[in-house]
């Protein structure tokens, strides 16, 4: 039996080695209830020690060769290499100038849309938290399209926080350590983005394939989809915001298993092969610089003084219209010919009231039950010396409007400006049309 | 005292190494394969821990410190990348327990024997890579055969020169 051991013993521990780590890859699978077999996407506590200690043996020798580089490369440029270097600053001076202008009248449109932006209530989120950091490593691998970067949980980096450039997305954060992080990049066959297409508002997920490309996988086939369409993230995905670049289509491609689909090969807008510096989104709400602030809070100021003039201008017509309840009748048609009425509305005293669109129809006057002296109509056939006697109270001597005089948003403007001698402030004056004298000979609703 | 021995050539040609060699230069190469890829960008065909694995287990002879070298660097290439831990761990631990078999049988200063193995066994690893992933996993990998061939070459190149540059740092009697 020793003999067995010690003849087979390379063979014996090369089965034992395969047998554990094939037991270990049985560990991470999972089947899915749609039968299919996948990775788990959150690593076990085991799996996830093992990459920590991986992570924390290669990342400091890394760390160190990445920071030696930027020192060489930092000494390179900056005291070696400094031919050319007085005709550059010249060029660069009159780029500089000439940016100044066009910063200026782009800080003007940028304010002008960000008012439009309020007004319109888009609350999209344009302007993040971010966190600066650098890519030290790789997993090394074609198959794997993972960097690490120099901040981790340590520094506020979470899972599934987006990674972008200022060129467009990057990837997601996929694991946290203390000081580093690992991020999935958009071209691994792995990863997952929802994306639009620009013009065709198409929507997909972007994935990566072999190649190292990024591309939307499971479209129907579509003329409209072209080379050179741009690509944006759709916002769905819970990681990446709205709107971001993603770059632009490269070519449309067969899907190799389904006949009427079609795989559109995107070309990244950031350069997801030679990183150096990313931005990785710690928060996603926005947080404006003071100056964007109070633009935003001077657009929203405006627009709450415009509602709040209309509202103004609505509660007065409505308390007008309150005080005159039995002048409407409320089956009557909306409009009135202007005709019918005898006067042109708006022409009398030249004055066309800006509010008199909001002004209702044009009411009739209804039938009084029990007529009087006072009852509408009734004016002509009052006795002379009643005519003449003053009022006995303020809302006797109350000249009725005629029927175009219901009161417009602007009735007490108007009020002022036509309110005929002997009547007395807050109660319903003459309007337009229809001054003190022609008061007298209201028409009745036939 | 060749004569008498059970397998004097054998014992004649086992190679020795400094400790830190053993510990420095598989990190080294460990380092390298997770920082270059960022500077060469997808031209970076080489796979150094394979190359280092190879290396070892010939100039060793022994099968299971070949296979234990194969499945370290295996597990750390994996605990790197975003797949399952062991995938390349089971193809570089064939690859070590191989290499070291044929190393007791043949002449490994000869370069062109060190070129077509680098080339035969990197061919091999990647193989047993797809093998594991897609037949014996059942997940999704998209694979290309000319990447897998391009990096065969690119580390039988290495090899060509590593090698040699390594053998200065055994223990010579």
């Amino acid at each position: 039996m020793d003999s067995f051991f010690i003849r087979y013993r390379n063979l014996l521990v090369l089965l034992v080695i395969l047998v554990a780590q094939i037991i270990g890859l049985a560990v991470q699978v999972r089947r899915t209830d749609a039968g299919h077999v996948s990775l788990d996407p959150q690593d076990g506590p085991g799996v996830r020690l093992i990459r920590l200690w991986a992570n924390a043996v290669v990342t400091p020798p890394e760390r160190m060769m990445h920071s030696s580089k930027l020192g060489l490369g930092n000494l390179w440029q900056n005291y070696l290499d400094l031919r050319h270097v007085s005709e550059q600053n010249q060029d660069l001076q009159k780029t500089v100038d000439r940016l100044r202008l066009e910063q200026a009248e782009m800080l003007e449109d940028a304010r002008q849309g960000q008012r439009l932006q309020a007004l319109l209530d888009f609350q999209q989120k344009y302007v993040y938290k971010t966190l600066a950091a650098q890519a030290i490593g790789s997993s090394g691998s074609d198959q794997s399209r993972v960097f690490y970067l120099d901040k981790g949980s340590a520094e506020g980096l979470q899972r599934d926080m987006a990674v972008i450039t200022p060129d467009g997305i990057v990837g997601k954060v996929r694991e946290v350590f203390p000081h580093t992080a690992q991020v999935l990049v958009i071209n691994d066959q792995t990863s997952g983005a929802g994306v639009i297409l620009e013009t065709t508002r198409i929507r997909g997920i972007l994935r990566g394939n072999a190649a190292g490309q990024p591309q939307i996988v499971g479209l129907m086939a579509d003329q409209r989809i072209q080379p050179g369409e741009k690509v944006f993230t759709a916002g769905g995905d819970q990681i990446f915001p709205r709107g971001l670049p993603v770059g632009v289509v490269e070519k449309v491609v067969r899907d190799p298993e389904r006949d009427s689909f079609v795989d559109v090969i995107i070309k990244p807008a950031a350069h997801i092969d030679r990183l150096d510096e990313v931005l990785v989104i710690t928060q996603a709400l926005p947080t404006m610089p003071p100056q964007q602030q109070q633009d935003l809070a001077t657009s929203e100021a405006l627009k709450g003084g415009e509602a709040a003039t209309i509202k103004d201008q609505k509660k007065a017509s409505e308390i007008m219209a309150e005080r005159l309840p039995g002048l409407t009748e409320p089956n009557a048609p909306a409009a009135q010919p202007a005709a019918a009425a005898g006067t042109q509305p708006g022409q009398a005293q030249g004055q066309a009231a800006p509010a008199a669109p909001a002004t209702p129809a044009t009411p009739k006057l209804l039938h009084a039950q029990h007529a009087d002296r006072f009852s509408p109509g009734s004016a002509q056939e009052a006795p002379p010396e009643t005519r003449t006697t003053e009022p006995k109270s303020r809302f006797d001597a109350k000249p009725l409007p005629g029927p175009r005089e219901l009161p417009g948003p602007r009735m007490p403007q108007k009020r002022e400006q036509t309110a005929p001698a002997g009547t007395t402030k807050g109660q319903p004056a003459p309007k337009a049309g229809h001054p003190a004298g022609q008061t007298a000979t209201p028409r009745r609703n036939p | 005292m060749e004569v008498f021995g059970p397998n004097p050539r054998r014992e004649l040609e086992i190679r020795r190494y400094p400790f830190l060699v053993y510990a420095l230069v598989p990190l080294v190469a460990l380092v390298l394969q997770a920082w270059l890829p960022r500077v060469l960008g997808r031209y970076a065909w080489f796979d150094l821990p394979l190359v280092i694995t190879v290396y070892f287990a010939l100039g060793r002879r022994s099968p299971i410190q070949g296979t234990l070298m194969g499945s370290a660097m295996g597990l750390f290439e994996d605990a790197l990348s975003n797949h399952a831990i062991g995938v390349n761990g089971i193809a570089k631990t064939i690859v070590g327990f191989l290499a070291a078999s044929v190393g007791v049988r043949i002449d490994v200063e000869n370069h062109t024997i060190r070129l077509i193995l680098n080339f035969l066994l990197s061919l091999l690893s990647g193989a047993i890579y797809v093998f594991i992933y897609r037949i014996l996993l059942g997940l999704d990998l998209e694979w290309r055969w000319f990447t897998e061939l391009f990096k065969a070459v690119g580390n039988s190149i290495i090899a060509l020169v590593l090698f040699p540059l390594l053998d200065r740092l055994q223990i010579r009697d």
